[in-house]
């Protein structure tokens, strides 16, 4: 359960329009359970459990394609968008543009990091997402594959290697390009290295907010397990860096019923 | 010249085109023949060619001529539901699965090229992203942030290399182009499209819509019309390809379209041409950008998409996610001045930025380690089919190479992952160097010198230090 329990974690500090588009882990629990229980005397249940498993899987697959399709579409209309502000800004403001203003570019282009910083974000919650759920189905399956004796592990893996909400490619292209404009974008601050509070707090319902859950998720996810095999990955250390350390996070916001 | 054809991607087929997982095994898998899948027997081979030959054809093209329409691709996908038909049979019956998926995974595991979208190939996935991470979206005018100059020369002899990242470069080249084209018109003043710097200032959007400038403009004319024509014709083989399996596959036939930015490009553009967001039709914009398989039901919601982006700039991703504080510090009590926003921002990239590079390389493990528990599988079973053949020979035979070839499996997996983790941080920062050597005590890998595997074991078992127990079986 403990899987599930960060899974539900992630949930809850997940971007409101996302909540209901992950894993339905419990539910593919409950049907391995019920597979496993029932024995061989009563094979149209097991064999119907089995389907009804194999079917829900598909399911949960398709969600999985069509909300990330969705968002990376989403993504390609907003860079292209905010690709045009930049321009445009500059083109007017700048100091080579129409009505060059200093304060007037400030605040627009402040405006524009702000939003390019949230986008950037967003597209690796994304990239979370699409993790998260693989690293659920492959969890599942292996249950499956433990509980019954099965192998569909190995041949479905494969397939979902190939969905479109594990191929992340593009949005990580994406991610590589918006941070090497933030770079450019960004003025460049030399005193601001040596300030780091100890604690810094979390809030509000953002990007970061669950940027960091994300990170923190992952971490606990990856820490030793009992049934760590030849498939598991490696522990995840963070440790090396201070101030994810001290981010500290607030009080969750309203829990959502469970699926 | 080339083009990026529109490729087509179905969720249910176990085979795929442009999205491959198989690059470092292509060479190492054999197919075996499948009696039950006959239907999707001819897919992997016809889309196999096909690839083939777009592969044949990248390299041969020069540097300098990006082709104009280097990248219109979409993906059309339809639900998986012939997946369930498909997996329910090879799961009915415990016994027989062994062969059935055996033979499954070997077929879909056919050898198929890499192409642009693959992310897979580590060491020129990494050092290209790394030499990628030049390219963006900043123009030239801002005071001192870059020097464009340089990032050519990088681009270039990145399209030089092999041609699967040179397919992703002239894709990433297309982008940077919207934003350089119009440095390039100051060079050069003929461009036949008719748009000047000047149309920057006026009308932002039309300009920037030109990914299809190249380098060279005295090639540009010849080269739009080439790809033009070139587009459609190897859509339609794509096109082609994919029906009959649809068809096969009895599934419903509401296939999903996955955008790119290539394909927004071409949107974009032929929006502009048609006066803008609000006043292009569906209708228009269909017709004007060409691609096959692309429906006016794709068309109606991108660009209902586009407008909602265009004209409510923060709305389109949701409510309350752009109206957040990104962070509060504890002992901080000035007002939030400029400064301060732009550390919290900074911070805020940081730790998103870690996100992903931990994403990164947790991806690549788990490809690898999928990868490899394939090859091994396979490995195993030949294995153990060619044992079988041998059952006169004496059992105790049988049973130490089984047990042997079991914890070759187990081993190399190990191995594998450490290996594997250790080459993903060795291109990642330094910060995640020290993950490896965190492995679970608990995970014991037994160290064999099976014959087989020698080439895969030897290596990796000298070039790392073990501080797992070795245990013999």
């Amino acid at each position: 359960m403990k899987f599930g329990k960060r899974l539900q974690q992630q949930i809850e500090e997940t971007l409101p329009g996302w909540r209901d588009k992950f894993l339905s882990y419990k539910r593919l629990k409950k049907l391995v359970n019920l597979i496993s229980s029932s024995p061989p005397p009563s094979h149209r249940h097991c064999v119907e459990a089995e389907a009804d498993f194999v079917y829900l899987l598909n399911h949960e697959i398709d969600k999985f394609n069509a909300f990330f399709m969705e968002k990376e579409e989403d993504f390609i209309i907003k860079r292209k968008e905010l690709q045009q502000r930049l321009q445009r800004v500059i083109d007017t403001w700048g100091p080579n543009g129409a009505r060059p203003s200093e304060t007037n570019c400030k605040e627009d282009m402040a405006e524009i990091r702000k939003d390019i910083v949230n986008f950037h974000g967003e597209m690796v919650l994304l990239v979370n997402y699409s993790n998260i759920n693989y690293t659920g189905l492959a969890k599942i399956l292996k249950k499956y594959d433990k509980r019954t004796g099965g192998l569909l592990r190995l041949l479905f893996i494969q397939k979902v290697l190939k969905q479109p909400f594990f191929t992340t490619e593009v949005v990580s292209k994406l991610i590589k390009e918006c941070e090497s404009t933030i770079a450019q974008v960004f003025p460049v601050d030399e005193k601001e290295i040596g300030r780091r509070e100890p604690t810094i707090r979390v809030t509000g319902e953002g990007v970061f907010r669950n940027t960091v859950a994300a990170l923190l998720t992952m971490q606990e996810i990856r820490s030793g397990s009992s049934t760590r095999s030849q498939f598991s990955l490696p522990p995840l250390d963070l440790s090396d860096s201070e101030f994810i350390r001290t981010l500290q996070m607030n009080s969750p916001p309203i829990p959502i019923p469970i699926l | 010249m080339e083009a990026r054809p529109l490729s087509i991607q179905r969720s249910s087929a176990r085979q795929l085109n442009n999205l491959g997982v198989s690059g470092p095994m292509s060479s190492s898998l054999p197919v075996l023949p499948t009696p039950l899948e006959d239907t999707f027997s001819k897919l992997p081979n016809s889309q196999q060619v096909y690839m083939e030959q777009e592969l044949r054809t990248r390299p041969l093209a020069p540097a300098p001529h990006i082709p104009a329409n280097s990248g219109v691709v979409g993906h059309i996908f339809s639900s998986s539901s012939g997946l369930s038909s498909d997996l329910q049979y090879s799961s009915a019956s415990p016994h027989e699965k062994l062969p059935r998926t055996t033979s499954f995974i070997s077929q879909s595991s056919t050898p198929i090229p890499q192409t642009s979208h693959s992310g897979l190939p580590q060491s020129s996935t990494s050092s290209h992203y790394t030499k990628e991470s030049s390219s963006s979206w900043c123009p030239e005018s801002l005071p001192g942030y870059v020097d464009f100059a340089a990032n050519t020369p990088v681009q270039n002899s990145q399209m030089e290399g092999s041609s699967c990242s040179g397919a992703i470069v002239s894709e990433e080249f297309s982008k940077r182009n919207d934003w350089h084209e119009w440095a390039d018109q100051l060079i050069t003043d003929d461009d036949p499209l008719g748009s000047s710097w000047n149309e920057i200032l006026a009308d932002t959007s039309m300009t920037e819509m030109e990914p299809k400038v190249p380098k060279t403009p005295t090639s540009m004319p010849a080269h739009r019309t080439q790809v033009h024509q070139q587009l459609p014709a190897s859509s339609t083989e794509i096109r082609t390809v994919v029906t009959p399996s649809a068809s096969a596959n009895n599934a419903p036939a509401k296939p999903r379209m996955r955008w790119t930015p290539e394909l927004h490009e071409a949107f974009v553009e032929a929006v502009n041409q048609l006066g803008g967001s609000e006043r292009a039709t569906p209708k228009g914009v269909l017709k004007l950008m060409k691609v096959e398989g692309l429906t006016i039901y794709h068309v109606k919601s991108h660009l209902q998409k586009y407008r909602t982006a265009r004209y409510r700039p923060d709305s389109s991703e949701g409510s309350s996610e752009k109206r957040l504080t990104p962070l509060e510090e504890i002992s901080s009590l000035d007002l939030k001045t400029g400064i301060e926003i732009t550390e919290a921002l900074r911070l805020q990239m940081e730790v998103q930025k870690r996100l992903h590079e931990q994403l990164e390389i947790q991806r690549n493990l788990q490809l690898r380690i999928e990868e490899q528990g394939k090859y091994l599988q396979m490995m195993f079973e030949k294995q153990k089919s060619g044992i079988d053949m041998l059952k006169g020979s004496s059992s105790n035979q049988e049973n130490s190479s089984t047990s042997l070839a079991k914890s070759e499996l187990e081993g190399t997996q190990v191995d594998h992952d450490k290996k594997g983790s250790d080459t993903a941080n060795a291109n990642s920062t330094n910060e995640e160097s020290s993950q490896p050597k965190e492995l679970d005590g608990k995970q014991k890998a037994p160290e064999t010198e099976a014959p087989e595997n020698a080439e895969l074991n030897v290596s990796e078992l000298s070039s790392q230090p073990s501080k797992r127990p070795r245990t013999e079986e």
